[in-house]
């Protein structure tokens, strides 16, 4: 697809950086003179530039990929600087006072070959026998987790680890999957080994798959065999410019607010032309062209879904029209379930997007809008700046891919909440319908019991760990104090003895929260408490949950003695909600505007004082085994 | 503009250096940016400007204005 003729005054015109990205994904790869034009457009468009510090460490040549890492930036708004750590995997940078730390990296990446690995993984694989290398396997592994481990434990930022692909093709050439000694087999078992051991045992962490770059370019346009035999450097430019993309994508996705909802025109982008004048018979959707393209579009929409974001519809139509598509179509993929919520009407878009960020108690600026029309895209880019616009693709053909490159729908963890989510939204809908039909009757109160709530708190749980550190990078509005930890300093948190960590969980009639809520108190020799951090996600908002969480923890810290709870209010843009959640909940504020409620003579309320059951979990014993990983009992104990 | 115009600008846009540090006369000595890694992105550069493949074994002949303005002549480039 990238094979159009580079117009490079045509792309200087274009003032916004999200049609910049994808006018460059159409079109031939620019020359290094290009790249710096293109560099200096890019960083002086709207919003201003944010700083993305990137640490290198190579066991190749990495400084190479420099012009393609910064261009990559500057597409997605971000100023990247590099260090690139001395030539070769020496561990004398995983150290507090080395230069690799004092860069302070958003991102540390790792560019490692398969022999750093292992000396074996030199020569072929094939000449091991099925038996040997079984055990090469978890030498290989574990050699690269006393690496991984040894950077980890400094404060590097996120990790990225990679693993550069084999120039060659299988020892055994075509025959290669059939063989027994499969060299295929053997490092896809690798990876799988590595994958896993990243997700149990080391936070922050991520391993981006170059084999992944290699299935999309093809191996001959990813290495360079002159640079590589001249300069140690692998990657033809092709290769350069995706696996920047990539890691700087992983970058956005750190660095900016999160992508939460994709919200989706209907006519022209969920099928060709238009409902309202082709008719039922008339729109392009189904198994032949360009009705295919659409629906493996729709298919796609699908795994966005299963990566956590929610899909919302917002289409200028009669609702009968679009209804009739997705109820009645025989090759609509996505159905009114899919959706958390629907705006079709005329009104202006920006007013819909707007209408289903309150509906969905989200901020805008977790919406990625898709639609065909130059209008509509135009008009949300200027009138809804934080809102990031991906314009369909006048080509059908190239339709189905249009939001793979969207570095906002990458993901850094994965949790068991993501993948509810849309059915959590969806539960939210039918209990807003259950609200609106007990206000006509017993009110707000018959309406809570009507939902007969379970709480479940836990306290000091390691095993929630990746949620409780994504709850306080997402949570934006229902937050008093807006700290985010990753996951290496909320596992510190946990195992701390003068820390308290709580979480809640919320189950009613209509389905499971999940984990939505969180509390982390520090406590002083002095019988005072301090609450660091008290959030809530929105999607349980006006249950009284909040009221119910604090209540609990307020009645752990007096059974240990605490009197006194020190509390902030630290106001942003976004957490007006809780500007008088302190007050309400009997704190005062004192003359250092801080807030205090004293437990003594405002004691935690009883249990029954709130509309739900409440349980505790079992308190997490101090060290456990989390998960057996190749034999290998992978063990999470505090630090 | 003329085949010395257009190195002094490949040669300035890869090495981020002002044109005016670069003459006819320049060679990679003369230049602190222009050290071995950066030569071979020149290498590059060259490659998609003038529309040519180089070998490697060019590489290293290739460290001079001189140098690079001869070859591309005898490449029929100027």
């Amino acid at each position: 697809m990238s094979n159009r003729k580079l117009d490079l005054e045509k792309l200087l015109a274009l003032e916004s950086r999200d049609a910049l990205r994808q006018a460059l994904r159409q079109t031939a790869l620019p020359t290094l003179p290009q790249i710096q034009r293109l560099i200096d457009h890019a960083a002086g468009l709207a919003p201003a530039m944010q700083e993305l510090r990137l640490g290198i460490v190579h066991s190749y040549t990495s400084e190479l990929l420099d012009p393609w890492l910064y261009l990559a930036g500057a597409l997605e708004g971000l100023d990247v600087k590099t260090y690139h750590a001395p030539y070769g995997l020496n561990l004398e940078e995983a150290d507090a006072r080395s230069s690799l730390v004092a860069h302070s990296a958003h991102i540390t990446l790792m560019l490692l070959r398969r022999e750093d690995l292992h000396p074996d993984l030199a020569r072929p694989v094939v000449a091991l026998s099925p038996d040997e290398q079984a055990n090469l396997s978890p030498q290989a592994l574990d050699r690269l987790f006393v690496i991984i481990k040894a950077f980890r434990a400094q404060r590097v930022g996120h990790l990225v680890v990679t693993i550069l692909p084999e120039q060659r093709g299988p020892a055994l050439g075509v025959y290669d999957p059939q063989s027994e000694r499969s060299e295929g087999a053997w490092w896809s078992a690798l990876k799988a080994g590595i994958g896993r051991r990243l997700r149990i045992g080391v936070e922050a962490s991520m391993f981006v798959d170059l084999d992944e770059v290699l299935a999309q370019i093809g191996r001959e346009a990813f290495f360079d065999p002159r640079l590589w035999y001249s300069a140690q450097f692998p990657f033809a430019a092709g290769a350069a410019r995706e696996v920047s993309r990539r890691v700087v994508g992983l970058g956005a996705a750190l660095r900016f607010p999160k992508a939460k909802v994709i919200a989706l025109d209907a006519d022209n982008t969920l099928w060709g032309g238009i409902i309202g004048e082709d008719g039922l018979d008339g729109i392009a959707l189904g198994h032949e062209y360009p009705g295919n393209a659409y629906m493996a579009f729709q298919r796609r929409l699908l795994d966005f879904q299963q990566r956590g974001f929610i899909l919302t519809l917002c289409s200028k139509n009669n609702r009968a029209d679009v209804d009739q598509v997705l109820n009645g179509h025989p090759h609509q993929v996505l159905k009114p379930e899919h959706f958390a919520a629907i705006r079709v009407n005329w009104e202006p878009k920006t007013d819909n997007l707007v209408a289903l960020a309150e509906e969905l108690n989200l901020g805008v600026d977790s919406f990625i809008f898709v639609d065909d029309s130059d209008y509509e895209c135009a008009l949300v880019r200027r009138e809804l700046p934080e809102v990031e616009v991906i314009q369909t693709p006048s080509r059908p053909v190239e339709i189905p891919y249009c939001l793979d490159q969207v570095s906002r729908l990458e993901l850094l963890s994965l949790t068991a909440e993501d993948l509810k989510k849309t059915e959590m939204y969806a539960q939210e809908g039918l209990r807003r319908q259950q609200r609106q039909k007990a206000e006509g009757t017993g009110g707000l109160e018959s309406y809570l019991a009507s939902l007969e709530m379970v709480m479940t708190v836990g306290i000091d749980d390691p095993a929630p760990l990746r949620r409780l550190s994504q709850l306080t990078q997402k949570t934006n509005q229902f937050n008093l104090t807006t700290r985010r930890y990753d996951e290496l300093h909320m596992r510190r948190l946990i195992g701390a003895s003068n820390w308290m960590v709580g979480h809640f969980s919320l189950k009613d009639v209509f389905g499971d929260s999940g984990i939505v809520g969180l509390a982390l108190f520090e406590l002083s020799e002095s019988a005072v408490a301090e609450l660091d951090t008290f959030l809530m996600s929105c999607r349980v908002i006006g249950r009284k949950a909040e009221s119910a969480f604090l209540n609990v923890l307020l009645k752990r810290l007096v059974a240990t003695g605490v009197r006194e709870v020190l509390a902030d209010y630290l106001p942003t843009p976004k957490n007006g909600l809780v500007t008088t959640f302190l007050p309400d909940h009997g704190f005062a504020v004192g003359p250092d505007r801080r807030f205090r409620r004293d437990l003594i003579t405002t004691p935690p309320l009883p249990d029954a004082a709130y509309p739900m059951a409440i349980e505790l979990t079992a308190e997490p014993s101090a060290v456990r085994v989390v998960e057996m990983v190749d034999d290998i009992a992978v063990i999470s104990y505090p630090i | 503009m003329d085949l010395f115009e257009k190195i002094q600008y490949v040669i300035a846009t890869t090495l981020k250096v002002s044109p005016d540090k670069i003459t006819r006369e320049t060679s990679d000595t003369d230049l602190a940016a222009w050290d071995s890694l950066a030569h071979v992105n020149l290498m590059m550069s060259l490659e998609q400007i003038f529309d040519l493949f180089l070998e490697v074994e060019d590489f290293p002949k290739l460290t001079s204005v001189p140098a690079i303005l001869e070859y591309l002549r005898e490449q029929g480039k100027g």
